[in-house]
Parts: C-alpha cells; sequence; structure tokens
C-alpha cells in the first residue's frame, strides 16, 4: 500500500496472464483487420499493403487468429477460471440501477470530479455499462464476425450455405457494418482505457495484470 | 429507275444466297440427319437442331463443301472441306502463332456444324471446351499457388475472361438450382427443363424477370424475383465476360493483379445482362438495368466482387457507425480537458 497526499493506492492483481496474451493478440488482430479491411472494401483510395492479394492474406491470418483466439478465450473463461457467466452476464441490480448509475458517472459526475461507483476486483472486473458492451461484443458481434468471415473464406464449398442465409451480398453487408461496429467500439474502448485513476492504469494493468486503485483514508 | 432496281438486288442479294443455301442444306440435310447415316460413319451424321443454330447454317453446306455435285453420292467423289482459314484468316492467324496453335486445331473446339455463337453459349459452356486438356483439379493447383480462392474463380468465370486480352467486361448472370443431398456449394447451372415448372403455357423463359416484357430488365423487376418466395429454389450467380475474344489465349501478368478486376470502383462497368436458358440449349440475354449490380441487398444477393460491386449506401452507413465511435473520444475528450480542474480539486 502507499501513500500520498492523503490518499491511499493499493494493488490488486486483476487479470490473469492468459487473459492479457490473448487480449493483446486480438488487439493486434482486430487492428490488422480493420486496415486491411479498409483496403479490401476501398481498392482504389487505400494501398496500404503494397498488393490488393497481400492485404486479403493479411486479412484472412488475422481473421483466423482472432477466430481462435476467441475460442481459446471462451474456453479459459467457461472451464478454467469459471467466471464467465460471473463476469460478463449482468445480474438483476446491474440491469435496474447500475446501467443508469455508470451512465450518469460517465456522463456528469465524472465531469464533476467525483468518484466511479464502481471498483473492479478479480471477481467483478465490470461495471454493468461494460457487462453490457462486452456481452454484446464477445457473445453477439465477434461470433456473428467470425462465421460470416470464415464463410467469406470459403465461397465456393460454402455456396449452398451462403445462399441459404440470404446470399453473399447480405453476408458481406453484415460482416462490413460488424467490422464498422467493431471500429467504433475500438475508439471507445481505447478512450475508456484511459480513465482510469491514471491515463495509463487501465493499459498497465492490462499489461502487468496489476491495477493501481485509489483507496481514500477512512 | 434503273439505279433503284440496282439497289434493291443488291439488297435482296443476301437474302437470296441464304435462300439457296437453305435449299441446298435441306437436300443435304434429308440423308445426313437420318440415324442411320451413322452406319457409314458417325462423323457423317448431322444434328440439324445445333446445325440450325450455327452461323455456318446460314452459308450452307456446300459452302464449305464446295465439291459436292448434284449425284452425290453415286458419284463416288469425296466431298472438300474448306479450312476454317478460308473465312477467318485473322483468328486463324492469331490462333496459329499462339502457343495453343501447336496442340489443338479449330475444330478441337468449335465444331462446325455445332459451334454456337459467343452469346449463346454459358461460362461453363466455354470451360468444358478448356477442360478437354486442361483437367480441373489440376487447373485448381496450379492456380491456387497464386490465387486466392481458385476454386471459386475457376467455378465462376470462363477461362477466356483472364486469358483473353479483352479490355473490357460485361457482367453476365445465369439462374442456377440449389441442388438438394449434393455437397454444401450445391448449385449447378439450370436448364430451361428445370424452369418450366415456373412456366405458363407459351409464356418465354425471359418473362420470369422481364415482367413487363420490354426486352431490358430494370432494378425492380429484379428485386421482385430475389424477393419472391415462388422463385427460392433458383438464384442468380454473376460472371464476368469478356466483351472482345482473342484468340492468342496468354497468361497475361496484369491479370495477377487482382486489382485489375476488383478495384474498377463502383463507377466502372456496370453494364450487365442476364443469360436465360433457352429450349434448344442455347441462351438468350436481356439486358440489366446499369448500376443493378450495385444494389444494396436484393438487386443481385448472390453476386459480389469485393473492391467492385460494393453499395455506396451501405458504404455511408458503415461509415456513419465509424464517425459515431470517433466522436464519443472526441466530445467527452474535450469535455475531459475543461474539467480537468475539477478533478484535481477533488
Amino acid at each position: 500500500m502507499i501513500m500520498s497526499e492523503g490518499k491511499t493506492t493499493e494493488q490488486i492483481y486483476i487479470t490473469p496472464t492468459p487473459v492479457r496474451i490473448w487480449h493483446w493478440l486480438n488487439a493486434l488482430g482486430i487492428v490488422t483487420l480493420c486496415i486491411t479491411g479498409i483496403q479490401i472494401r476501398f481498392p482504389e483510395y487505400a494501398n496500404i499493403f503494397g498488393t490488393y492479394k497481400a492485404a486479403i492474406k493479411l486479412h484472412d491470418v488475422a481473421g483466423v487468429t482472432v477466430s481462435i483466439s476467441f475460442f481459446l478465450w471462451f474456453f479459459y473463461y467457461l472451464f478454467v477460471a469459471r467466471s464467465l457467466m460471473k463476469l460478463y452476464i449482468p445480474n438483476l441490480e446491474d440491469i435496474k440501477r447500475g446501467l443508469f448509475t455508470q451512465a450518469f458517472f460517465y456522463f456528469f459526475y465524472y465531469f464533476l470530479g467525483k468518484k466511479n461507483p464502481h471498483t473492479a476486483t478479480p471477481d467483478n472486473k465490470f461495471n454493468a455499462i461494460q457487462k453490457m458492451s462486452y456481452l454484446l461484443i464477445m457473445f453477439v458481434f465477434l461470433p456473428l464476425v467470425i462465421v460470416s468471415g470464415l464463410l467469406l473464406m470459403n465461397i465456393a464449398p460454402l455456396r449452398g450455405w451462403i445462399i441459404m442465409i440470404g446470399g453473399i451480398k447480405f453476408l458481406v453487408d453484415a460482416h462490413y457494418l460488424l467490422a464498422c461496429s467493431f471500429f467504433a467500439f475500438l475508439c471507445v474502448h481505447v478512450y475508456m482505457a484511459t480513465l482510469g485513476h491514471t491515463p495509463f492504469s487501465h493499459l498497465r494493468q492490462m499489461w502487468t495484470g496489476w491495477e493501481e486503485m485509489e483507496t481514500r483514508p477512512h | 429507275m434503273q439505279g433503284f432496281l440496282i439497289l434493291l438486288t443488291a439488297a435482296l442479294l443476301p437474302m437470296q444466297i441464304v435462300l439457296a443455301a437453305d435449299a441446298a442444306t435441306n437436300d443435304c440435310l434429308t440423308c445426313h440427319s437420318k440415324n442411320t447415316i451413322m452406319n457409314k460413319g458417325v462423323h457423317l451424321y448431322i444434328d440439324p437442331l445445333k446445325y440450325g443454330l450455327t452461323t455456318h447454317s446460314r452459308i450452307g453446306c456446300v459452302s464449305c463443301h464446295d465439291n459436292v455435285t448434284k449425284r452425290h453420292p453415286k458419284d463416288k467423289v469425296r466431298p472438300s472441306r474448306a479450312k476454317c482459314q478460308d473465312c477467318h484468316a485473322a483468328v486463324f492467324t492469331e490462333y496459329d502463332q499462339s502457343k495453343h496453335g501447336k496442340y489443338a486445331d479449330c475444330t478441337d473446339c468449335h465444331k462446325p456444324h455445332a459451334v454456337k455463337p459467343l452469346l449463346a453459349v454459358s461460362g461453363r459452356d466455354i470451360n468444358i471446351q478448356c477442360a478437354k486438356c486442361h483437367e480441373y483439379t489440376k487447373m485448381v493447383k496450379s492456380h491456387s499457388k497464386w490465387l486466392p480462392q481458385a476454386t471459386l474463380h475457376i467455378d465462376a468465370l470462363p477461362c477466356i475472361t483472364c486469358h483473353t486480352g479483352s479490355k473490357n467486361y460485361v457482367i453476365s448472370m445465369y439462374m442456377v438450382k440449389n441442388v438438394s443431398g449434393s455437397s454444401l456449394g450445391g448449385v449447378a447451372l439450370a436448364s430451361f427443363e428445370d424452369l418450366l415448372p415456373f412456366l405458363s403455357e407459351g409464356e418465354k423463359v425471359g418473362t420470369l424477370i422481364d415482367i413487363d416484357g420490354d426486352g431490358a430488365i430494370s432494378l425492380s423487376e429484379l428485386k421482385k424475383f430475389n424477393k419472391s418466395r415462388k422463385y427460392r429454389s433458383i438464384s442468380l450467380l454473376g460472371t464476368m465476360m469478356p466483351e472482345v475474344v482473342t484468340h492468342n489465349y496468354d497468361i497475361l501478368d496484369n491479370r495477377r493483379d487482382c486489382t485489375f478486376c476488383h478495384a474498377s470502383g463502383p463507377n466502372a462497368q456496370q453494364a450487365s445482362d442476364l443469360a436465360f436458358p433457352e429450349k434448344d440449349g442455347t441462351y438468350s440475354r436481356i439486358p440489366v438495368e446499369k448500376g443493378a449490380i450495385l444494389d444494396i441487398l436484393y438487386g443481385t444477393p448472390d453476386f459480389y466482387m469485393t473492391g467492385f460491386t460494393r453499395s455506396n449506401t451501405l458504404s455511408i452507413i458503415g461509415a456513419l457507425i465509424a464517425a459515431g465511435g470517433l466522436m464519443v473520444p472526441i466530445l467527452h475528450g474535450t469535455l475531459r480537458f475543461f474539467t480537468r480542474n475539477r478533478r484535481k480539486e477533488q
């Protein structure tokens, strides 16, 4: 425990190593997918990776990496850490009050300098808004973007399935809109990561696993 | 008056030649369209339906077999055969100088008594000719070395799309049927017989989509077809057909650059047509409204070329979502900057 100017900070181990490895692998993968995706959709405006083929190959490799990493993350939390439901599924209290309280903090109390109503612990890492966002991202958007991407990588052998779900245009449109949503999430996610005790405390925590937290003297 | 007669004669001359050719051809086919002639040699049989569809049928049998007399076959004179280059000199020279010239003759690909015009065949019909020498699996394997999704490209495109020098292409759409019980990619070209259950008595196959029968398919007609539950088992797949076919069949390096096809942008190559299978095995084509292939969803739900047929509307919707995400840090960050002293005080 460190004490300075009447404020006390303590170090808490929040994020275990496998999750941190997954996070940074995923981050690299999603950034690569966003950049290569821009070249794939708008080749006459963006030539970032030299050739179109290089962008497609890199997009495919990054896509497969993110897919594998997603399944590893899912099985780690479900079967090894056994905290998937606890961490990511909002409870009744989160829905009734947590969402409103947390939104009010982000959009109002934060600017008045009030303290974050949620304190992260290893068993309760996320506030209500984070839980809802990650639930949507990890359990809806990511699986959908992975499935649509895998179908798009194998159009010829899976043509029958593609036609069954509404055709290749529906698939491409869905993949593109999901990718844009991921980019939007990425912007908000990176920015929110700077709203910790210090602008870099959340970032450091995702690198080392330890979060420095402010505890006011009683 | 004299001038008028000369003009009239000149105008009617081709018709007279065709009529004369027709009469002579009918004489020939009297024997050569009978199955019994195959006893003397299979090559002597001419399928009148297939022959009737060829351009060659317009000039008639004796144009190529010019030593045939009225006494044939009693005169025992073996009919002469014209050489392809007698009429197609430029094409022959180009082909003869190509790598293919050494390995295959014109007739290996174009049977003179059954050859159809380019627009009357499907891309798959064209590829069947190529596959006589270039085995499908070997082609997939060799193309896979450099071409992403090689099977998709080889299945979707006629070989000549890349292996001829045409600079412009037309998007042609074909009807395919779902093949139940086959592999996951279970679709096959729909034949005229496959479409018959959807047609009323005497109805032309084109009217399945060209509802008003005006000889052009509008985007709304295309959407109606694609949304209809009645046609659920039929889909439209697209392919790129070269506007001009050359006979050099080179391996063109610029085709290895994906952007040759995939970066044309939504403003280029919007011309498309829809090919309908006819009873005689040929295809008739109806032009499709310009830009229909770029429609966001229902224009061509099963045809999309990445980087080329993207919808501008969808691109804008996606950009707005991305911009929404960017606005959060910009707006929140600005307020955060101006209220930074409050947090220090606390």
